[in-house]
């Protein structure tokens, strides 16, 4: 058996052991005189007798070097070679990688116990020399190593977890897996997957492999026909009766299990108090929609439920909203002074007939422009009129840097020379002179760019045809650089293009919308154009009524358009410190200010924003529900499950790693050092004993 | 603070005033232990004083007595007083402590509390300091307190010291019968010192030594080996303690032994102060002795 170190040079230390020799054989000697009274009585003494004497307390002296010689070895991290000390331990030392499974489909019924148990039983039956990793996964997957693989610290991490409310995907989970076990020196690696194997979080094309020779083990937590009841979708749709805004509700309730559910109760609360209710009756492995009747919907935000049945699962039985009321996108026309009564008419009908969101128009000839109509406007279109003069032209103008939106419609009214020259840079490029496409029976146009937020909705197939529109006369633009063409006619010429002028968009149509000199406003995809335009310059977010667990909420941004800015005292929260309270209950802060202000909505139920310091007023209620994929809860096969994310052959791969295990895993699991140390530690302790032995004997002799 | 840690020397040291420090040991124990050797020889009339107990009642003036209706005691200079001087060694194998007080300091606070001990008896005060000669001599006096206590104040270490010259000049100087108070570490041969100070003895003075000494020279605690080196002479001789330290307590003990007997063989009284005892504790330790002595006498 020989014996190696892992830091050789560290053995220079032995020099120090003549630290103790130079103690020894010099600290007796003085070299600054003794100052005394009188020498009258002492004789003189030979010096060369003082060198006889010099090293006293031999035994003293050996203990300080040996204490010396194996602090050294200790540093040089001594192994020994062939030693059944570290090969035994390596041979048998297993690599465990625990998979969790803490999806919320994990707490139906008495899943998430068994799986606890499971854990608890893995953890249990580990070895002291083998090492554990837990992994949670969800739709993620985070990875739990107990320091210094503490299988007690281990074990009450178990006993801590509860299953989130997210959904399941095991592709994270087994490329950590797969990370761990392939870094791993050991030679024997263990998987363990403790899941309700949810076909939903299965994705056969995962691409992580354990490695050859893992011995994996499924640990099946699911039950053998689940039955569960989920509200699985909610829409809202709103009317309006006499200026006053309805919701009505559809939910979709779906019955995931094997036997129909009949007399299912579905019921409606708004703000905590039961509105509606309703009585289905479902089939096995059905779905149906369950209209309410329509709810009047106050100026605030209002809570909705939607709850259905009851079931051993109840995190999907309920659908939790958060509806505002719509609040209308206003539009200003400004027509030609000379304009007829109905010369916006198809503009006003196409804003007219929108429901979410609805628009509010106001028309008025450009001359009666006053700057104060700016105010409250979103979006503001120039149709066929001149740009307005003097204090409202530059009012128009400062509306637009500062974010409003602007679409200047040329028709035959307006074009090269009616716009002031100060105001160029407000369009997309020069306008020029009329071009006739009547000798050809009208050209059409087509969309130059498919991804701009204005055409993304005609983008797929049967979604809007813009190619029947003819165009019988357009004003030429020469583009300047900045502009974007968003449309070309088939002649080339430029449709529609934008410009950014400050925080605001400018939109360039250069043809008419009053049936004169196209046919466009005739077109079927007239109407949602018009309306994609106007929410385009109006910045229009749609208010979204839930969120699903697991989505990312970016606070400076997400909940200003959740309505924060409809309320004055809100207006600034994204600049305000925010008190978050989660479902749970769990409140913390949120800073103003830091780079990253990101949520990640982890619960499901209303997460409440209020402003640190500004009392208990509510800034924000968002509604988070859970993913309604995680309601089926259909199985993967465990067998197939198995032989996708397993390598196959290299059963052997145990017997091989042995022969590699690295000198510094050996050194680790010997722990020569750890040995040595107490031995300098005892050694140091008789050594003081011995001194302070030796100290008192010679005062008593001095005395 | 109690009373002995204030007589402590090392607390003493840190008193400036010579003058306080001496009454400040002196006062709480001052009873007049001896008598005036020229008993009704003097004239000089000093002061009154209330008849005490066991005064001569021839003593009493009755003059004052017919006009106060009192009894009080005419006093005269020689009546009840006598000359008392210190002889204070300052060479420099005194300048040695291991402490915080020097052998010469508490010399130094010895002399003074003996002078104004002394002076409380209404003795005339006087000083003599010397090494290898008389350095400051101050004559007896009953004025002479205050300038006894600067001298002492003022005294630095001298050099080499011998006891037999300075005291020959010291007996040459003393005219009249005296209280003579020799302050010294007595690093000489006891023949040597025995001689110098039966000169003053012979010449009827009351003579008292008192050995001041150190700790250190008395147990001697070195345990390394060094160079130790001759306050005195400046000499330089390499010691190993461990093989030389019995020899030297030897020797030393039979210096004390020697110096002891001869002095008290020679009515001479003998005291040796530790540097480490308490002023006071001294004190009291010699002018107890010294009652029992007078009572003998």
């Amino acid at each position: 058996m020989g014996i190696s170190f892992l830091a050789p040079l560290f053995l220079m230390g032995a020099l120090a052991v003549a630290i103790p020799v130079l103690i020894h054989l010099s600290q007796k000697t003085k070299k600054e005189a003794v100052r005394f009274p009188s020498l009258m009585f002492l004789t003189r003494v030979p010096y060369k007798e003082v060198r006889k004497q010099r090293i006293r307390h031999w035994l003293v002296f050996l203990l300080r070097s040996v204490a010396i010689l194996l602090l050294t070895v200790a540093f040089a991290r001594p192994l020994l070679e062939n030693s059944a000390l570290g090969v035994v331990g390596i041979a048998d030392a297993r690599e465990n990688v625990i998979m969790l499974d803490q999806s919320f489909s994990m707490s139906y019924g008495p899943r998430w116990d068994r799986a606890l148990d499971a854990a608890r039983r893995v953890v249990d039956g580990l070895r002291p020399d083998d090492r554990a990793t837990l992994i949670l996964f969800s739709d993620r997957a985070e990875m739990v190593e107990p320091p210094g693989r503490d299988l007690v610290v281990l074990r009450s991490v178990i006993d801590q977890l509860r299953p989130t409310h997210r959904s399941t995907r095991y592709g994270p989970a087994l490329q950590l897996a797969e990370q761990v076990l392939r870094e791993s020196e050991l030679p024997h690696r263990e998987a363990v997957i403790i899941t309700d194997f949810q076909k939903v979080g299965w994705d056969e094309e995962v691409s992580a492999k354990l490695p050859q020779g893992t011995q994996l083990t499924r640990v099946d937590v699911s039950d053998p026909d689940p039955v569960n009841i989920a509200v699985a979708d909610v829409s809202l749709s709103r009317d309006y009766v006499s200026n006053r805004e309805e919701v009505t509700v559809l939910a979709r309730i779906t019955n995931q299990g094997p036997e129909p559910a009949a007399g299912l109760q579905v019921t409606l609360d708004v703000d905590g108090q039961r509105s509606a209710e309703r009585v289905v009756d479902l089939a096995a492995n059905d779905a149906v929609a369950v209209r309410f009747p329509p709810v009047p919907l106050p100026q605030r935000d209002v809570r909705y439920v939607i709850r259905a049945g009851e079931d051993a699962m109840p995190v999907d039985n309920a659908y939790h909203l958060v509806v505002s009321p719509g609040a209308p996108i206003s539009v200003l026309i400004l027509q030609h002074p000379s304009a007829r009564a109905e010369e916006s008419l198809y503009l006003e009908r196409a804003l007219q007939i929108g429901r979410e969101p609805r628009y509010q128009v106001l028309t008025k000839r450009v001359n009666e422009l006053v700057p104060s109509d700016l105010d409250q406007t979103a979006a503001v279109i120039l149709n066929d009129a001149p740009y307005p003069q003097r204090e409202s032209g530059r009012s128009l103008r400062r509306y637009v840097e500062a974010g409003g939106g602007l679409l200047v419609v040329f028709g035959q009214r307006v074009g090269a020379g009616t716009w002031p020259v100060a105001m160029n840079d407000m369009l997309p490029g020069s306008i020029g002179d009329p071009v006739d496409r009547l000798a050809e029976r009208g050209g059409t146009f087509s969309v130059a760019d498919y991804d701009h937020p204005i055409f993304e909705l005609f983008s797929t197939p049967r979604s809007g045809d813009f190619s029947q529109t003819r165009v019988f006369r357009y004003h030429r633009i020469s583009q300047q650089t900045s502009a974007t063409v968003l449309a070309r006619y088939d002649d080339a010429g430029i449709a529609l293009a934008e410009v950014r002028l400050g925080q605001g968009k400018v939109l360039a149509w250069t043809s008419d919308m009053a049936n004169s000199w196209n046919d466009f406003p005739l077109q079927p995809v007239f109407l949602p154009f018009v309306h994609q335009v106007v929410q385009y310059l109006a910045a229009y977010e749609p208010v979204r009524p839930s969120r699903t667990v697991g989505q990312l909420l970016d606070l400076s941004r997400d909940l200003v358009t959740d309505g924060v800015t409809r309320t004055e005292t809100a207006s600034s929260s994204g600049e305000l410190d925010l008190v978050v309270t989660a479902p749970s209950g769990e409140r913390w802060v949120e800073r103003a200010g830091s780079p990253d202000r990101l949520l990640e909505l982890e619960e499901q139920g209303y997460y409440e924003f209020r402003g640190l310091g500004a009392g208990d007023e509510l800034l924000v209620r968002i509604a988070v529900n859970v993913a309604a994929a995680e309601s089926d809860l259909t199985t993967v096969d465990a067998e197939e499950f198995a032989s996708a994310i397993t390598e196959s052959g290299g059963a052997s791969a145990a017997a091989s790693l042995v022969a590699t295990a690295s000198p510094e895993e050996r050194e680790r699991r010997q722990g020569l050092w750890w040995y040595l140390l107490i031995a300098v530690l005892l050694v140091l302790v008789a050594e003081s004993a011995l001194a302070n032995r030796a100290g008192r004997t010679k005062r008593k002799t001095t005395e | 603070m109690k009373a002995s840690q204030f007589l402590d020397p090392v607390v003493l040291a840190r008193i400036d005033n010579l003058a306080l420090l001496a009454r400040t040991v002196v006062d709480g124990f001052i009873n007049g232990l001896h008598r005036s050797p020229y008993f009704g020889l003097s004239v000089d009339f000093a002061e009154h004083r209330q008849y005490m107990p066991g005064d001569d009642i021839r003593r009493v003036d009755w003059r004052v007595f017919g006009r106060t209706d009192r009894f009080y005691v005419k006093e005269y200079e020689a009546d009840t007083n006598t000359n008392f001087s210190v002889l204070l060694d300052i060479s420099r194998s005194m300048d040695y402590g291991t402490g915080k007080v020097t052998k010469l300091d508490y010399a130094r606070y010895l002399a003074a509390c003996l002078s104004y001990f002394s002076r409380q008896q209404r003795d005339r005060v006087g000083i003599v300091t010397f090494d290898s000669d008389i350095v400051d001599l101050v004559p007896p006096s009953a004025k002479h307190l205050d300038i006894v206590l600067h001298t002492i104040d003022r005294t630095k270490v001298g050099t080499v010291g011998t006891l037999e010259a300075p005291l020959l000049k010291v007996a040459e100087t003393v005219s009249r019968r005296s209280i003579l108070v020799l302050i010294s570490d007595l690093y000489e041969e006891p023949d040597t010192i025995l001689r110098a100070v039966n000169r003053l003895r012979h010449k009827g003075n009351d003579m008292i030594v008192f050995q001041v000494l150190d700790p250190a020279e008395i147990e001697f605690p070195f345990t390394d080996a060094a160079h130790f080196e001759d306050l005195e002479t400046g000499e330089r001789i390499p010691i190993v303690p461990a093989t030389l330290r019995d020899q030297y307590l030897k020797l030393m003990g039979d210096h004390q032994e020697a110096l002891s007997r001869r002095l008290v063989d020679n009515q001479i009284d003998y005291c040796q102060f530790l540097t480490s005892k308490p002023l006071d504790y001294a004190l009291f330790q010699y002018l107890s002795r010294r009652e029992r002595m007078s009572r003998v006498r």
